[in-house]
């Protein structure tokens, strides 16, 4: 658990920890003005983490990181919620179209239909991943260059 | 040797795989469908990825997933197991072209072992014995002269054929010019081409296959054979080595011949030639260019890991055994368990309420199964192999029926029921059966109700 900087959005943690159980998710991450809140709890612990200023950005060439033991796929209990879109293929998420350059969509920014919310890496190939309905993206669940399997659940879109 | 293997299978053999990696201690990586989420080669393994849906070939068939796989984890080689994509040349070809280690031999001749008429033709190049026949025949005479040269039966088959169709039998010769006259009409009827050929035919033969490991550099030896006669619908259930039918200069005789033709071939891993055995002589059938269900009998005779072989072979060391070296020690008896019923075969998918394999000396079980276990009804039905080695055979058959009654799978039905009633058998204690034996028993078993 690490707490770095001083100010912290504790409403928006409160926030994020009842949407939590509200939605049967085991973990929710939001970026908002260069700060990052992940909130999580496992089996019977909640823990919450922020960081401040730059969210490393990924050097060129991109390098996976190696996942380490996985538990079972978190799919069933994620897939749960009726927003959470969830990884059609195995491959390596990247937030944004290149290194450095702006998220194709932004926590609580609205999406239509089809519009690309991430993309996969997997054999060398860029693969779009369209948001399936129209909404607000309340959460993404992987980090920008993180490995992902098939079923993993990646982002959530809430329906308006 | 390779830092990481990521075994491309499930089950029992990705098991047996992630067994011999942790032994020369490499790192694993298993991959599944989300129907083997909670399976045993999952839990075992140092890392796993979640590669696709239940169907195969959404997942375990499923390349591009695999090859991504590969590339989130590092792994470095992958071992394709048996089935899936273990003789699929493609697969080895892209790997390749991604510099991931295919686990087996070139793509090369993946593909000629396919092509099951190049590696007849091939075999039969490399000196290895095939059955005989001939080329296109164009009238009855010409089919008598061959008929007369090589002896009754002979059987009658389409150019163009496949699934049985276009193909007759002649037991004598009065029945040849029939023969060839309904396989031409039928030939014509299924495929447009009434061009047809003569083939010998055997009517007892048993199914022996050669064992084999090649470095591609040159060197290669045979581990002996296996007789895998008791099958049904072509689906292999006990096995045996050696067999009870070969002595030792017919041993030496094939093996060298198989070894032979390996080292001319520069084949590379491991790999089975197939016969058919009649008579004395052997004909080939194929030659399966992966590791087979069937290779822990040789294993148990001979001592070698065969998978920890093939994968220094695949990292580029060089056989340092050489035939001389190779000794067959005792016997030893595979049984292969499914989720079947004894009597229908009709699979029996379920959840494994209790699971109590057999143990002691000579006693070994190379299964996923648990107490717990949900055996999806997505992939094949064989939940485990039970082999059993001792110093004669028929010590071995005892040992068999002793581990065949500790063995308790309750939840599901296996075909264990089977294996216990075959041990009872004389033409079974007296190793006197051929490959229509089992299906000919069972008929009888049938009948009788």
């Amino acid at each position: 658990m690490t707490q770095k900087g001083a100010s912290f959005d504790k409403d928006l943690i409160r926030e994020l920890a009842s949407l939590l159980e509200e939605t049967g998710l085991t973990e929710i991450e939001v970026e908002h003005d260069g700060k990052r809140i992940r909130v999580a709890r496992g089996v019977n612990l909640t823990t919450t983490l922020t960081t401040t200023g730059d969210v490393p950005a990924s050097s060129e060439p991109r390098e996976a990181p190696r996942p380490g033991k996985r538990g079972s796929p978190q799919s069933e209990e994620f897939i749960v919620h009726p927003g959470t879109v969830t990884s059609p293929m195995v491959g390596t998420a990247y937030r944004s179209p290149e290194p450095g350059a702006p998220p194709f969509v932004e926590i609580g920014s609205k999406v239509t239909a089809g519009q690309t919310i991430l993309i996969i890496e997997a054999m060398k190939t860029m693969n779009q991943i369209p948001s399936p309905r129209a909404g607000t993206l309340i959460a993404i669940l992987v980090e920008d260059g993180q490995p992902v399997e098939y079923g993993e659940p990646l982002a959530v879109i809430e329906q308006r | 040797m390779f830092d990481k293997i990521l075994i491309a299978n499930r089950g029992e053999i990705a098991l047996r795989i992630e067994r011999a990696c942790k032994e020369l201690g490499v790192a694993t990586v298993a991959v599944h469908s989300t129907a083997d989420a909670n399976a045993m080669h999952v839990r075992l393994a140092d890392e796993s990825v979640c590669i696709g849906a239940p169907p195969a070939k959404d997942s375990y068939l499923n390349i591009p997933a695999i090859v991504a796989a590969c590339e989130i984890t590092g792994a470095d080689a992958v071992h394709p197991g048996y089935g899936f994509l273990a003789e699929n040349a493609r697969f080895a070809e892209i790997l390749e072209e991604h510099e991931i280690t295919f686990i087996g031999p070139t793509a090369e001749h993946v593909r000629l072992m396919g092509d099951k008429i190049q590696a007849k033709v091939t075999a039969r190049d490399l000196g290895i014995p095939v059955v005989p026949g001939t080329g296109l025949i164009s009238d009855f005479d010409e089919a008598r002269a061959f008929a007369r040269d090589i002896g009754y039966p002979v059987l009658v088959k389409a150019a163009a054929g496949g699934g049985g169709r276009g193909m007759k039998l002649a037991l004598f010769e009065n029945e040849l010019e029939t023969a060839l006259q309904t396989a031409r009409n039928e030939a014509k009827a299924a495929f447009g081409d009434d061009t047809v050929y003569l083939e010998k035919y055997l009517v007892h033969p048993r199914h022996i296959e050669v064992q084999v490991l090649a470095d591609g550099q040159g060197n290669a030896i045979h581990l002996g054979e296996r007789d895998c006669s008791l099958q049904r619908r072509h689906q292999k259930l006990w096995e045996e080595a050696p067999s009870p039918a070969l002595n030792e200069n017919e041993r030496v005789r094939i093996g060298e011949t198989v070894a032979q033709a390996m080292r001319d071939l520069s084949y590379r891993g491991v790999g089975t030639v197939e016969f058919l055995y009649e008579n004395g002589e052997f004909y080939f059938i194929e030659m399966n260019t992966r590791l087979q269900v069937e290779h822990t009998i040789t294993e148990m005779i001979t001592g070698l890991d065969l998978v920890i072989e093939q994968i220094r072979i695949a990292a580029g060391a060089p056989l340092t055994l050489r035939q001389e070296d190779i000794r067959f020690n005792g016997h030893a008896i595979e049984c292969r368990i499914n989720a079947e019923n004894p009597h229908t075969f009709r699979p029996s998918p379920g959840t494994i309420t209790h699971f109590h394999p057999p143990g002691g000396l000579g006693v070994r079980v190379d299964s996923g199964a648990y107490a717990g276990y949900t055996i999806p009804p997505y992939y094949d039905s064989l939940i485990g192999k039970l082999i059993v080695h001792a110093r004669t055979r028929n010590e071995c058959l005892m040992r068999l029926k002793r581990a065949l009654g500790e063995f308790v799978v309750d939840g599901i039905e296996t075909t264990i029921p089977l294996f216990t009633s075959l041990i009872s058998e004389p033409d079974i204690v007296d190793g006197n059966y051929d490959i229509h034996w089992l299906e000919t028993h069972l008929a009888k078993l049938g009948a009788r109700g």
